[in-house]
């Protein structure tokens, strides 16, 4: 008797998860599609911008800048990695710190020492249990990543890096490929390196080129683009981090609301089953009894 | 009839574009002082200053507050690319005049800082005058 109580309360409770997990699902779906409308609305900015340094590596003969150097002797690195504020997510956070772990390592056995710098409370956490020490842990930076938030970072590794402090800046977060497909990546910030995009290609074949004119020279210019450059895709970095994770989450919610209706109809034809026998036995006591009596 | 005087012009941040537009007339400040753009300007790529943009569409003019970038002139389209795009509406004055008195504090010890000091001033007191001024 008190087996169909049980699953009774067990039913209830499974539904109410189920009730959440779904609200949740809804919830990230349309975070979802304000995180990838503000991706899509930051794109033409860095596909200008690329376009222009492509116009004016043409016309400079010779591209150098700081931010282009490779201090080879620098046994210091930076790596950003970024993480979600929150849980529930399934393997998002997981997938990115395995990545980035996986960078360090290797960078360990170059014998080059790493600074970690953390974004997301959760990779915080993770780093603390695992007892990895992080140069800066930021969690300011909330749901919607803006420029303003990622300039100031941006800005203070070009300054290190320019100085000397550090050989290279890397940033692990979930590369958002497709709407379907999101892979953790860890990309090389700096020393910085023209995209191998298909844009470049694309843009080829245009035919003659504008004879431009330029204010101030082109190597004066450029110097101001490759740190624009730099901030545009941190930003993207986020950006991508953003979307990603909703993605994970309305996944995760999407496994989890299935699964509890996997349960609840198991647990449905339990309690069908213990209440028939239930009555079963009952009868049985009925028909027994009147079979003594008779 | 279509206007035959006006070019195509967009203000893009890396936020989002904040302005498309057939404009007749636009004056960008650029690094070395303010430069206006009619249609048929021969091609330039240019560093823009901290200023005010205005782009005088064919309905009516838009002002923005911007703070550097780039402008590309190319076949009657005019690109402008800044990190902050804000309309006079959007300037907190306030913010602006404590910037300003902030800016007049600074101390100077090198080349490096004497930029950042004028151009401290120099933004803070073009937002405030755009916001007078709009």
């Amino acid at each position: 008797m008190a087996n169909k109580r049980v699953l009774v309360k067990r039913r209830k409770a499974v539904r109410n998860i189920r009730k959440i997990t779904r609200t949740m699902q809804l919830i990230a779906t349309a975070r979802f599609q304000a995180a990838m409308a503000r991706a899509t609305a930051s794109k033409p900015y860095a596909e200008k911008l690329a376009e222009l340094v492509a116009d004016l590596s043409e016309s400079a003969e010779q591209i150098s800048h700081p931010l282009m150097e490779t201090h080879e002797d620098v046994k210091r690195s930076i790596l950003l990695i970024i993480t979600s504020m929150r849980g529930l997510c399934g393997g998002y956070n997981a997938g990115v710190l395995r990545t980035a772990i996986g960078h360090l390592d290797s960078q360990e056995n170059k014998g080059v020492e790493s600074d970690v710098h953390m974004v997301g409370k959760k990779g915080v956490g993770y780093f603390r249990f695992l007892k990895r020490s992080m140069a800066e842990q930021i969690t300011h930076i909330g749901e919607v990543p803006s420029f303003e938030d990622t300039e100031p970072i941006a800005n203070g590794f070009m300054d290190r890096f320019s100085k000397g402090e550090v050989a290279s800046v890397h940033v692990a977060h979930m590369r958002f490929l497709s709407a379907g497909r999101q892979r953790p990546a860890v990309i090389q910030l700096l020393p910085l390196v023209q995209e191998p995009s298909a844009d470049a290609d694309a843009a080829a074949p245009k035919g003659p080129k504008a004879d431009f004119e330029f204010s101030p020279e082109p190597a004066e210019l450029l110097g101001d683009l490759l740190p624009a450059t730099v901030r545009v895709r941190l930003l993207q970095c986020f950006n991508d981090a953003t979307v990603s994770e909703h993605i994970a989450r309305m996944v995760a919610m999407k496994a989890a609301t299935d699964a509890a209706e996997d349960m609840i109809t198991m647990l449905s034809r339990k309690y069908n089953r213990a209440r028939q026998t239930q009555i079963t036995m009952e009868l049985l006591d009925i028909v027994g009894g009147a079979d003594a009596l008779s | 009839m279509a206007r035959t005087d006006t070019f195509h012009c967009s203000v893009i941040t890396p936020g989002r574009p904040v302005l498309e537009c057939e404009a007749t007339a636009l004056v960008f400040p650029a690094h070395d002082g303010e430069m206006g753009i009619l249609r048929d300007r021969a091609p330039i790529t240019c560093k823009l200053g901290i200023g005010a943009l205005r782009v005088e569409a064919t309905d009516k003019t838009h002002t923005f507050f911007i703070d550097r970038g780039f402008a590309q002139v190319v076949d009657n389209k005019v690109t402008i690319l800044t990190e902050q795009a804000k309309r006079p509406e959007e300037i907190d004055a306030d913010a602006a005049r404590t910037a300003l008195d902030a800016a007049h504090e600074m101390k100077i010890t090198d080349d490096a800082s004497f930029v950042a000091r004028s151009d401290a001033i120099r933004r803070a007191e073009k937002q405030i005058a755009m916001t007078r001024g709009a």
